[in-house]
């Protein structure tokens, strides 16, 4: 965590065209003023052993009114435990936690969330409208609001068959449109795009950003990076039980580098330290990879030119979220085998 | 809380299962009840056989329906709570219950209630068919039409589903206890047909084992048949449902069945509320 952390505090964090446009001036004031107001899940110490296994490891989670949290980890790191004690399903063997300002599970803070745990599930011999009908009812929510939560999941042209009918696909769909039902201050979903074909990944995505605007909140479990990466304002990567990690998108990934490909490679990586802004110049293969404010690319490139070097390439990289994952997964393979 | 009961009469009521149970149910209850009696009344003297008859008209509906219910009816509507429990674990469908609004005994309650309703339902099918069966006998047989009083009949429409609802919940019970659906059916199956079985034919041979079978859902069920008008007779010929004793007052019988439905009931919440949701 603390790699990360400190990565952070030099990284200028490069906005990009995502962020200006989903990061609405609101969310920037609540995440100004982030005391307890503005935070609609908060857990303390929230910790899940069963018998011998710790399933969630004094996870202390915080999620911010209006964001969208990106609540990352491999199979079995707790994503699910972990939600599954936020909505009072499961109780906590330690700790505690808050959610829109009520305890974990109570009946005033579940009327104002919607969720979908794992597989969506329902009564297969009902229709998907009359699942949503039993719902409703159960929650207390105009049967008006049934018919709105299907056009918007897509699922209206085949509401009136049966669950069992269903596709993997629709039925995920169905398990969306019952977590919208309440029209929720904050939604929790469980790897909402699990079973979707690409289009309705994409679909269900910019659903999901459509819905993060505002003063909706929205808990995203997910191993899907990209999917991640594409909708969420902030991230928490948990690991055997233990949140590792946690910030923007941008903060975890770290800043953009260049890659050069040029030759010779050893001349070049000796005349790339000497150009001012430079900070650091590695082998990557046969690139290499040069830490500098991309900004410093042209003057990379003509101090090259002018030594007589064959530039091949030279490129922006991203350091991807998945890096970022799979190091800190990599860490932990080592850890237990050590 | 009403919206809750609203929306588990829905699941039940468009739900195969229940109406195949109340099929099978009223078709046993026509069949054993007067189809069966009435083809297989003796052909001998006359006075024999309008004996036999009489208790298939009209005027005997209340005891010709408690006769069956204390046990066909009730290892039934077991399998009905079973089912409507158990499909929650094998649907998994409790945690999207248990996320909505209402708490888990809300739910939990609204769930059993509606149970209720559908009990009801049942016991007043069984009334009207029977009703029904009895009339046409009445008019093949070219009887007079004499009915129970109606406040005969509302004591045994109560008396019915006291003892459907104890049966039920038991179900319910097994269900939760096992998160499912087959084991429990398994074993309330076992219990009603062996157990109770087994500890009623002992009875006759050990008297010692006579307070034990008192308080079995059976002896209580029959009892309570019993001050209704069922008599001990034709327990007796009950086949797998045979009982010949020990009856126990009315009062108490009634009492020990509330008494079994409030256990019930209450121990399928504690352990819901407790558990976690997987
Ligand atoms: N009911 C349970 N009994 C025992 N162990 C459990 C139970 N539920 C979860 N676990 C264990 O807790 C750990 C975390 O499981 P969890 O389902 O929270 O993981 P996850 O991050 O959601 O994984 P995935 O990405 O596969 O969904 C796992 O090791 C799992 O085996
Ligand atoms: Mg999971």
């Amino acid at each position: 965590m603390n790699a990360v952390r400190e990565r952070n505090v030099n990284a200028a964090a490069p906005e990009n065209g995502r962020d200006r446009e989903r990061r609405a001036p609101a969310y920037d004031a609540y995440v100004d003023e982030m005391d307890g107001d503005t935070l609609v899940i908060e857990t303390r110490g929230l910790t899940k052993r069963y018998d011998e296994r710790t399933a969630v490891d004094h996870v202390d989670l915080r999620v911010r009114r209006g964001e969208v949290y990106g609540f990352l980890g491999p199979n079995g790191a707790g994503k699910t435990t972990t939600l599954r004690m936020l909505l009072g399903l499961v109780r906590p063997t330690a700790g505690d936690a808050r959610v829109v300002g009520a305890p974990a599970g109570s009946p005033a803070g579940l009327a104002k969330i919607g969720a979908m745990i794992e597989a969506p599930a329902f009564y297969p011999f009902l229709s998907g409208r009359d699942n949503l009908r039993v719902l409703a009812k159960h929650a207390g929510v105009p049967e008006a609001r049934i018919e709105t939560v299907l056009e918007e999941v897509g699922l209206a042209a085949r509401a009136g068959d049966r669950f069992s009918a269903y596709s993997q696909g629709m039925k995920q769909r169905l398990g969306i449109a019952a977590a919208l039902l309440k029209d929720p201050e904050l939604l929790i979903l469980d790897e909402p795009t699990n079973g979707l074909d690409p289009e309705g990944m994409l679909e269900i995505r910019e659903l999901i950003r459509s819905l993060g605007q505002g003063r909706r909140t929205v808990l995203l479990s997910s191993h899907l990076l990209g999917e991640v990466e594409q909708i969420c304002d902030r991230v928490g990567i948990i690991r055997a039980g233990k949140l590792v990690a946690e910030g923007t998108v941008d903060e975890l990934r770290g800043r953009d580098w260049l890659r050069i490909s040029a030759e010779p490679l050893e001349q070049a990586q000796s005349v790339i330290r000497r150009v001012p802004g430079v900070e650091q110049v590695s082998r990557n293969g046969r690139a290499l990879h040069v830490t500098a404010d991309p900004s410093h690319a042209a003057e990379i490139n003509r101090a090259l030119v002018s030594a007589g070097i064959a530039v091949h390439e030279l490129r922006r990289e991203r350091p991807g979220l998945e890096a970022i994952f799979l190091d800190l997964v990599r860490d932990h393979e080592t850890e237990v085998h050590a | 809380m009403t919206g809750s009961i609203a929306a588990e009469l829905m699941i039940v009521r468009k739900r195969a299962a229940t109406w195949i149970l109340l099929g099978i149910w009223i078709a046993l209850a026509m069949f054993f009840g007067y189809i069966l009696p009435y083809v297989s009344a003796p052909d001998g003297p006359e006075a024999v056989r309008q004996a036999e008859i009489a208790d298939l008209l009209p005027g005997q509906l209340v005891s010709a329906v408690l006769e069956g219910v204390p046990f066909f009816g009730g290892v039934l509507v077991l399998i009905l709570g079973v089912l409507i429990m158990g499909g929650e674990y094998g649907w998994g469908t409790l945690k999207t219950l248990f996320t909505q609004r209402s708490s888990r005994t809300l739910i939990v309650g609204a769930k059993l209630v509606a149970l209720g309703i559908v009990l009801l339902g049942f016991a007043m099918a069984t009334f009207a068919t029977s009703a029904l069966a009895s009339l046409v006998i009445a008019w093949l047989e070219d009887a007079p039409v004499t009915w129970p009083s109606a406040s005969l009949v509302l004591r045994g429409i109560g008396a019915t589903w006291l003892i459907f609802a104890v049966w039920a919940a038991l179900g319910v019970l097994l269900a939760a206890i096992s998160r499912g659906t087959a084991l429990a059916i398994g074993i309330g199956i076992l219990y009603g047909l062996v157990i109770e079985g087994l500890m009623a034919a002992l009875f006759d041979q050990i008297s010692l084992v006579q307070p034990l079978v008192e308080g079995l859902l059976r002896a209580n069920g029959y009892s309570l048949a019993a001050t209704l008008g069922v008599s001990t007779a034709a327990t007796q010929e009950n086949g797998p449902g045979m009982f010949s004793g020990p009856f126990v007052s009315g009062l108490q019988a009634t009492l020990a069945m509330a008494a079994y439905l409030i256990a019930f009931v209450a121990i399928t919440v504690g352990l819901i509320r407790r558990r976690d949701i997987a």
